[in-house]
């Protein structure tokens, strides 16, 4: 093999996909702008949604409101609900006059006085989110009540209110640092890596491939005394370039993204929002190490994609039956990416480390947590070079095959 | 230049070239003709290299297509008509990419595509993305490509379907002007009058099997014809799927 001719074909593939403004925005931009807009924005969007329903005054309809316990009215006036009186509440309800109705009947308050239970109708529309949002308002201030009336009568009855808890249980979190801060990126990273490289690499590998095909230059390539796996490995190195651009962009982007969205929305809002974006935004706490341990992952990771991606494109004879060969890789990636989440509850033995990609998968997950073996990185490693060298003998087996190269 | 000898070639039980032999000499201009299918196109992928024989041997340039392929490729050069070239990079971009790939040096490249541009008129289809050429802006920049590293050999194979007057016949020029001492073109079509015009010889291919082969003179005597088209079909045996075969190709 020569370096300097694999350079050559390695350097024009990447300048024709430089110049392909669609894999640019598919390599560069979405990944970089997209990603944290979508996963990270919207649910900030949602999450502030939320909370100014939360923060707004909503007025509840309700049939008898001389019978509400003035307790219960303080309580519904601290979850910012504003009462009204009407007299058909659930047809108030459906027909979109209040968001939520409740019914307090005549002798309500008498009956809690009196020690006994007593009834609370409550209407709500369960598909519709602002309406539920409300009735959530509502059921929160009649929980306080309920608790109130109840620590009255313990004390009444000279009990201590410890006396419905007998047992009280402390957690304490016995995870590492590193497991507490990783929060999704110990999955989303390999996913994205995963994801990202066969996005990003798909345009080159298709384009040095059937691309080739299709516009009749594979032949003028083939005839010139370039060795096939020199042109195997150029196209090979040009596809891992831009996977893994396209990797590193998607991980810039959420974690840069994430750190910036959180910065402009997080003072401003509370709670479960804020709460979100430290889980999403990337509060990773790895050490150098690590990330050098990831890095190398991620590099075999994309190589191993990109070798598949070679081997399989070829076989099509034109970029969109090529774009068909690669539809259905993304789902066999996205499958144990996601079965990851559930790594701990589907408890994985030693093999798993000997599973192409889906070991590698596995292995980032620990080296993100901080839970790394030796042990479990070299077997990764080798594992994925070996699948590496077989797939590009796929990928020259296939440039060597009559039958492929003029299947036009 | 070139020497076949008893090429066979098959692909999926069909017999695409069936023991063909011909020999092409310094100087010449070497026709293969025959109507689509006929097996021209494999014969021409043999000799480059791209396809192995299943029997038979042949060498170009001296070297073995076989056993030599690299020698081989690096004294070739291939024009056919379904030949691209790559959208988003320039004329000049495209042949200093296959001109290193001949090993060349960039000044040198440059030297070569100032005499290709006089001898093609290339002109500012150097500068240009090839993505927005018309075809016989393209069909130059291909011809150009082939030649760039001068070598000893070339095929052309339909090279000018679909190319308009103009376009064809700065093909066929530069078909003519090629050959010298040390240089050979074989010129592979089905069209009667580019055989004739261009060709010192050539090789009347049926169904893989070779019918005919001499100077045009030759051929017309030995069909017994008025003209090589009327020879050919004469050779072929009158046989009407050879003259629809060709009608559907003029058409």
């Amino acid at each position: 093999m020569r370096p300097s001719l694999i350079g050559r074909v390695a350097a024009k593939e990447i300048l024709s996909t430089l110049r392909d403004q669609r894999a640019i925005i598919s390599n560069l931009v979405i990944p970089l702008v997209m990603l944290p807009v979508v996963m990270l924005g919207l649910p900030l969007l949602l999450g502030g949604l939320f909370q100014r329903e939360q923060t707004t005054v909503t007025q509840v309809g309700v049939e008898g409101l001389a019978n509400v316990p003035p307790a219960l009215a303080q309580l519904l006036q601290a979850q910012n609900v504003q009462l009204e009186s009407v007299t058909a509440p659930e047809a108030a309800v459906r027909d979109g006059k209040v968001p939520v109705a409740m019914v307090v009947p005549a002798g309500f308050a008498a009956a809690v006085a009196a020690g006994r239970g007593a009834d609370l109708t409550l209407y709500s529309k369960t598909g519709n989110m602002k309406s539920e949002l409300n009735a959530g308002k509502v059921r929160q201030a009649v929980s306080d009540y309920s608790r109130q009336v109840v620590a009255q009568r313990l004390q009444a009855a000279g009990l201590d209110p410890s006396v419905l808890q007998p047992v009280r249980v402390t957690s304490v979190d016995a995870s590492s640092a590193a497991e507490r801060s990783s929060g999704q990126l110990s999955w989303l990273i390999p996913f994205f890596i995963a994801i990202w490289t066969l996005t990003g690499g798909q345009m080159t590998a298709i384009d040095a491939t059937a691309g080739e095909k299709e516009r009749g230059t594979l032949e003028s390539l083939l005839v010139t005394p370039v060795r096939r796996t020199e042109v195997v490995v150029g196209k090979f190195l040009a596809t891992l370039t831009f996977g893994l651009s396209a990797a590193l962009m998607a991980i810039v982007g959420y974690v840069v993204g994430g750190a910036i969205l959180g910065s402009v929305f997080a003072p401003r809002l509370a709670g479960q929002a804020s709460e979100m974006l430290q889980v999403m935004g990337g509060s990773l706490d790895i050490s150098l190490p690590s990330v050098l341990l990831l890095f190398v992952s991620a590099l075999l990771l994309a190589a191993t994609i990109a070798a598949l991606l070679l081997g399989i494109t070829l076989f099509a004879r034109s970029f969109k039956e090529a774009q068909s060969y690669v539809a259905p890789l993304s789902f066999l990636l996205i499958l144990p990416a996601v079965g990851l989440q559930f790594k701990d509850l589907l408890g994985f033995g030693e093999g798993v480390y000997l599973v192409p990609v889906f070991n590698v998968l596995v292995l980032m997950d620990d080296i993100v947590k901080g839970s790394v073996a030796a042990g479990h990185v070299v077997a990764t490693w080798l594992t994925l070079l070996v699948a590496i060298v077989l797939l590009l003998l796929f990928a020259l087996r296939n440039f060597r095959r009559e039958g492929v190269i003029f299947r036009v | 230049m070139i020497a076949a000898h008893g090429i066979c070639k098959a692909f999926d039980g069909v017999q695409a070239v069936d023991d063909l032999s011909f020999e092409v000499a310094s100087g010449e201009v070497y026709g293969l003709l025959g109507p689509n299918g006929a097996g021209k196109t494999t014969t021409l992928r043999v000799l480059a290299t791209l396809l192995t024989p299943d029997r038979g041997s042949a060498t170009v340039a001296g070297h073995d297509v076989v056993r030599e392929g690299e020698a081989v490729r690096r004294s070739i050069g291939v024009v056919n008509g379904g030949m691209g070239l790559y959208d988003r990079l320039t004329g000049r971009e495209v042949l200093h990419y296959f001109g290193r790939l001949y090993g060349m040096q960039p000044a040198a490249i440059d030297a070569r595509i100032a005499q290709l541009d006089e001898l093609l008129e290339l002109g500012d289809t150097l500068g240009r993305r090839a993505g927005g050429y018309s075809s016989g802006m393209k069909q130059k920049i291909v011809v150009a490509r082939a030649v760039l590293h001068d070598p000893p050999v070339i095929f052309f194979d339909e090279a000018t379907s679909g190319l308009d007057v103009v376009a064809r016949r700065a093909v066929l020029d530069f078909v003519r002007s090629y050959p010298s001492e040390g240089r050979a073109v074989v010129y592979s079509t089905h069209v009667m009058s580019e055989v004739e015009e261009l060709c010192d010889r050539a090789c009347i291919i049926y169904r893989g099997r070779k019918i005919a082969e001499g100077s045009i003179a030759e051929l017309i005597a030995e069909g017994h014809g008025d003209d090589l088209e009327d020879a050919f079909f004469r050779l072929v045996g009158g046989d009407r799927g050879a003259r629809d075969e060709i009608a559907g190709v003029e058409a």
